[in-house]
C-alpha cells in the first residue's frame, strides 16, 4: 500500500510546505465545504450529502480492516445493523428520545457483534475470514429477521428521531441543516480518530500485520489480539454509521444486515481507494452520486448497476488504487 | 484564404443568405421556442394550459417485488387515464411520477425523498411491499403529503405506526379473519395454520388465532415457514394429527410451494385446506395447476363476474385491465387484487381532491378532511364494491369474497358485506 512519505516537503508555488501542513489545510479546506454546502444546496441534496457522508464513514471503518490490517470484511452489515438496532431500541425504549443513550446504545450493539465475530474469526486469514465474516452478518440477518417481537422483523422498527441535546445547554429539534453539521462532526471526529490510530504504533502493527503477517507474529507481536482489537475498532465505527442512519432515517431494517451491504462497502473502498480513510467517503460519494445522476438522465429504471459495473471493473483495471490513490499520484509527481 | 471564394461575387448570394448571424439566431430561436409552446402537449389539447396534479408512486419496479410492482402500476395507470379522459381532477390533469424503489428501503427512502424535494408532488399512492411502506411513513408524514398506501398489507400501518397523512382503501388481516373465521369453523373445529415466518404471516396467524377461538374453534399447531423457502417439505412433513384443516398464509412464490408441496405430501386430501387469498392470485393459478383444487380462501377482490363482482362496470374495468397486463405479460394473467388496490386507491384520491377543492399542497389538512370517513361507492370508479374509510384510523372495510378454486377458477361461494368484517380502531385521529 502505498502512503505519502511523512518528510516529504509538497511544493505549493514558491511555499514548500510540509506533508503535515499539506494535511491540516486540506482537512480543513474539505470540511470548511462541507460546513458551508447545506446553507446554499437544495433540501435533497443536502439530505442525499449527509447520507454521503454516513455510509462514507461505513466504508472508512472498514478500510482500516481492509486497507490497514490485510483483512476483507464481509461483516459490516453486522456492525452497521446493530449500531441501527441498538439506537432504535434506545429511542423506543425511553421517552422523549435520547440522542446520546441512541448513540450509547448503538455502539454497545455494534461492540457486542464485533466481539463476537472478532473472537471468532479473528484466528482465520485471507478468504476464511472474509468468509467467515459474511457467515457471521448473515446469522445476525436472519435472527433480525425472525425475532420479529424484538425487531420487527422484515419490517424493522420505525421511531421518532430525538432532539439535539447538549445537557443544561441545548436541546432543540434537528433541521436538515443542523442534522447535517452533527453528522459531519461525528464523520470529522472519527476520521481524525481513525487518522491517529493508523499513524499510532499501533496502526503500524496493523501495516505489518498486512505486509506479512508471519513475520510480525516472529518478531514478538500478539498477532491475534491486534487483529482482534482491529475487527472491534472498525466495528465500532460502523456501528456508529448505523447510528447516524438510523438517527437520520427514523427507520431500522433487517435490508441493512444483509450481505449486499457489506458489498456495496468494499465496492466504495475500491472505488475511492484502499487505505486511504477518505477515499472509501470518496469512493461512496461517486457511486450514490452517479447512481442519482444515472437516474436523473435516463430514468427511474434505467439499470445504472451495469455502467457502474463498468466503471468498478475500468477501476480495478486502470486504478487499482482507485480515485484517491490515483489522485495522489498524480498530485506527487 | 480557404474561403476566399465566399468573397467572389457570384457566392455572395448563396453565401450571405444562409450566414449565421446573431440576428438570424434570435430571429428562429425565438421562432422555435414559440413554436415549442404552441404544439400541443398530450394533455394540453384537453385541459388547456392547466398545470398537472403530480401524484408520486413508489412502487418495485426491480428486486424481489418487481412482478408485483408492475402490475401495481398498472392499476394506477389505468386510473390516471381514465380521469384524465374524463376531464382531469378540478379540471386539471394528473401525472404521474413513478419511481421504482428497487425492492429495497434505503432506496425507498433517498426515492421518496427525491419525490417529495425535487418532483415536489402534490400526493403519493403507492407502497407495495409493507417494510417499504413503514420505512417512508416518516416522509409523508413529515413532508405533510397525503399517502394513499395501494397493496401493503401490514396491520401496523393503519394501527400502532397510523398517521394522519396516511390512508389505505383496502382491507387487511384483522379485518379478513373476522369475515373468514365463522366459514372455516363451520369447515372443522380444528385448524394447524401454516405460515410465512415473517411480520406479516405472523401477524395474520394471530388475528385467525384469536378469530377462530371467537367462533368456537381452536388452533392446535402452528408451522413457521421461512421466506422464501424453495423447499418446504422438511416443514410440512412435521405436520400431522388430530385437526380437521390446514390453513396457509403465503403469498407468490411461496404460496406455489405451499400447495404443490402439501398436495404432494398428501396434506390436502387428508385434511380440509384453505388460506389467505393471496396464495390463489391469478398469477400463482398457471403453476400451480389442479393441485389447489378444493382451496377455500378469502380475498377482497377475485377476477370472476359473479355475485356483486356481476356489474357493467366490473365487466369493463375487467377487459381493459386484463388488455393492459397482456401488454407487460404476454401469458395474459387476470387482473388481480394489486391491480384493483391501485385502481381505487387513485379514484378515492380524485374524489378527495374534489371535494376539498385540493389546489396544492398548502391544501392538504383540507384533503386529510375530506378523505375521512370518505364514503366510496360501487361503480366505474370503484368496481370492487362499497366502502368506506374509517375516520379514525384511516383505514377502508371492503367487502371480502369467500371462494373455492377448481379446475383453473374461482367459485365465489360468500360475500361478506364491509360492515361485517369491522375490527375497533387502534388509534382515533377524530379525537
Amino acid at each position: 500500500m502505498t502512503t505519502a512519505p511523512l518528510d516529504k516537503a509538497i511544493p505549493l508555488g514558491r511555499l514548500r510546505l510540509g506533508h503535515s501542513a499539506v494535511f491540516w489545510l486540506g482537512f480543513c479546506a474539505v470540511t470548511v465545504l462541507l460546513i458551508a454546502a447545506p446553507l446554499v444546496l437544495p433540501e435533497f441534496w443536502r439530505r442525499f450529502l449527509t447520507e454521503v457522508l454516513i455510509w462514507g464513514l461505513l466504508a472508512m471503518s472498514s478500510d482500516l480492516l481492509i486497507g490497514y490490517t490485510g483483512m476483507i470484511s464481509f461483516g459490516h452489515s453486522a456492525f452497521f445493523g446493530l449500531g441501527m438496532y441498538g439506537a432504535a431500541g434506545a429511542l423506543l425504549m425511553v421517552s422523549p428520545p435520547n440522542l446520546w443513550l441512541a448513540i450509547l446504545l448503538g455502539l454497545a450493539g455494534a461492540a457486542g457483534a464485533a466481539l463476537f465475530v472478532a473472537f471468532f474469526s479473528t484466528r482465520l486469514r485471507d478468504i476464511y475470514f472474509a468468509i467467515t465474516t459474511l457467515i457471521f452478518s448473515q446469522i445476525f440477518y436472519v435472527i433480525i429477521f425472525t425475532w420479529t417481537a424484538v425487531t420487527g422483523g422484515e419490517n424493522g422498527l420505525i421511531f421518532t428521531r430525538p432532539h439535539l441535546t447538549i445537557p443544561l445547554l441545548y436541546n432543540a429539534r434537528f433541521t436538515s441543516t443542523t442534522l447535517h453539521w452533527f453528522v459531519l462532526a461525528v464523520v470529522a471526529g472519527s476520521y481524525l480518530i481513525l487518522h491517529r490510530i493508523t499513524q499510532s504504533p499501533f496502526g503500524m502493527v496493523l501495516q505489518s500485520i498486512r505486509e506479512n503477517e508471519s513475520r510480525t507474529r516472529a518478531i514478538g507481536y500478539a498477532v491475534e489480539r491486534y487483529k482482534m482489537m482491529s475487527v472491534m475498532l472498525s466495528g465500532l465505527f460502523a456501528g456508529l454509521a448505523g447510528v447516524l442512519y438510523a438517527i437520520q432515517n427514523e427507520f431500522a431494517a433487517p435490508d441493512f444486515v444483509y450481505f449486499l451491504t457489506s458489498g456495496d462497502t468494499v465496492i466504495y473502498n475500491v472505488l475511492g481507494g484502499i487505505g486511504t480513510l477518505v477515499g472509501p467517503i470518496v469512493g461512496a460519494g461517486f457511486f450514490q452520486l452517479a447512481r442519482q445522476l444515472l437516474a436523473q438522465a435516463f430514468g427511474d429504471q434505467f439499470p445504472y448497476l451495469i455502467p457502474l459495473g463498468l466503471v468498478f471493473i475500468a477501476t480495478i483495471i486502470f486504478l487499482p488504487q482507485g480515485i484517491l490513490g490515483f489522485a495522489r499520484r498524480w498530485l506527487n509527481r | 484564404m480557404t474561403e476566399k471564394w465566399k468573397e467572389e461575387k457570384w457566392a455572395e448570394d448563396i453565401w450571405y443568405s444562409g450566414k449565421v448571424t446573431r440576428r438570424r439566431v434570435i430571429g428562429w430561436g425565438g421562432g422555435a421556442i414559440g413554436a415549442m409552446m404552441l404544439v400541443p402537449a398530450p394533455w394540453r389539447a384537453a385541459f388547456g394550459a392547466e398545470k398537472a396534479y403530480k401524484i408520486g408512486s413508489e412502487q418495485p419496479l426491480s428486486g424481489a417485488g418487481a412482478a408485483g410492482g408492475k402490475t401495481a402500476v398498472v392499476g394506477l395507470q389505468m386510473a390516471a387515464d381514465r380521469i384524465n379522459k374524463n376531464g382531469g381532477i378540478n379540471g386539471r390533469p394528473v401525472e404521474l411520477d413513478i419511481v421504482d424503489d428497487e425492492s429495497s428501503p434505503a432506496v425507498a427512502r433517498q426515492k421518496t425523498e427525491k419525490l417529495v424535494q425535487e418532483d415536489n408532488i402534490d400526493a403519493h399512492v403507492g407502497g407495495f411491499l409493507s417494510n417499504i411502506c413503514l420505512a417512508c411513513m416518516p416522509v409523508w408524514e413529515d413532508a405533510k403529503i397525503i399517502n394513499m398506501i395501494s397493496v401493503c398489507l401490514d396491520t401496523t400501518l393503519t394501527t400502532t405506526h397510523c398517521n394522519r397523512y396516511s390512508f389505505r382503501t383496502y382491507d387487511y388481516a384483522p379485518a379478513q379473519a373476522v369475515a373468514f373465521a365463522p366459514t372455516l369453523t363451520k369447515m372443522g373445529k380444528k385448524w394447524h395454520i401454516a405460515f410465512a415466518d415473517y411480520s406479516w404471516g405472523q401477524s395474520t396467524r394471530d388475528a385467525y388465532i384469536a378469530h377462530i377461538k371467537e367462533n368456537g374453534g381452536e388452533v392446535v399447531g402452528t408451522t413457521g415457514i421461512p421466506l422464501g423457502t424453495p423447499d418446504m417439505t422438511p416443514f410440512l412433513s412435521k405436520i400431522s394429527g388430530d385437526f380437521d384443516g390446514l390453513f396457509g398464509i403465503f403469498f407468490g412464490k411461496d404460496g406455489v410451494t405451499l400447495v404443490t408441496q402439501a398436495y404432494d405430501l398428501g396434506l390436502t386430501k387428508k385434511y380440509k385446506f384453505a388460506g389467505d387469498g393471496s396464495i390463489s392470485e391469478s398469477t400463482n393459478l398457471i403453476a400451480i395447476g389442479n393441485k389447489i383444487d378444493g382451496f377455500t380462501a378469502i380475498n377482497r377482490y377475485i377476477p370472476v363476474f359473479q355475485g356483486p363482482l356481476d356489474t357493467p362496470y366490473h365487466h369493463a374495468w375487467f377487459n381493459e385491465a386484463k388488455e393492459r397486463l397482456a401488454k407487460i405479460d404476454p401469458s395474459g394473467p387476470l387482473p388481480d387484487k394489486y391491480v384493483q388496490s391501485n385502481f381505487e386507491a387513485l379514484n378515492a384520491l380524485k374524489i378527495g381532491m374534489e371535494k376539498s377543492k385540493f389546489q396544492t399542497r398548502a391544501d392538504t389538512m383540507k384533503l386529510v378532511e375530506a378523505l375521512e370517513g370518505l364514503e366510496l361507492k360501487a361503480g366505474p370508479d370503484f368496481p370492487q364494491g362499497d366502502k368506506t374509510i374509517r375516520k379514525e384510523d384511516h383505514q377502508a372495510f371492503p367487502q371480502e369474497f369467500i371462494f373455492t378454486v377448481s379446475g383453473g377458477t374461482y367459485h365465489l361461494i360468500e360475500t361478506v358485506p364491509g360492515a361485517k368484517t369491522v375490527v375497533p380502531p387502534a388509534c382515533n385521529f377524530s379525537a
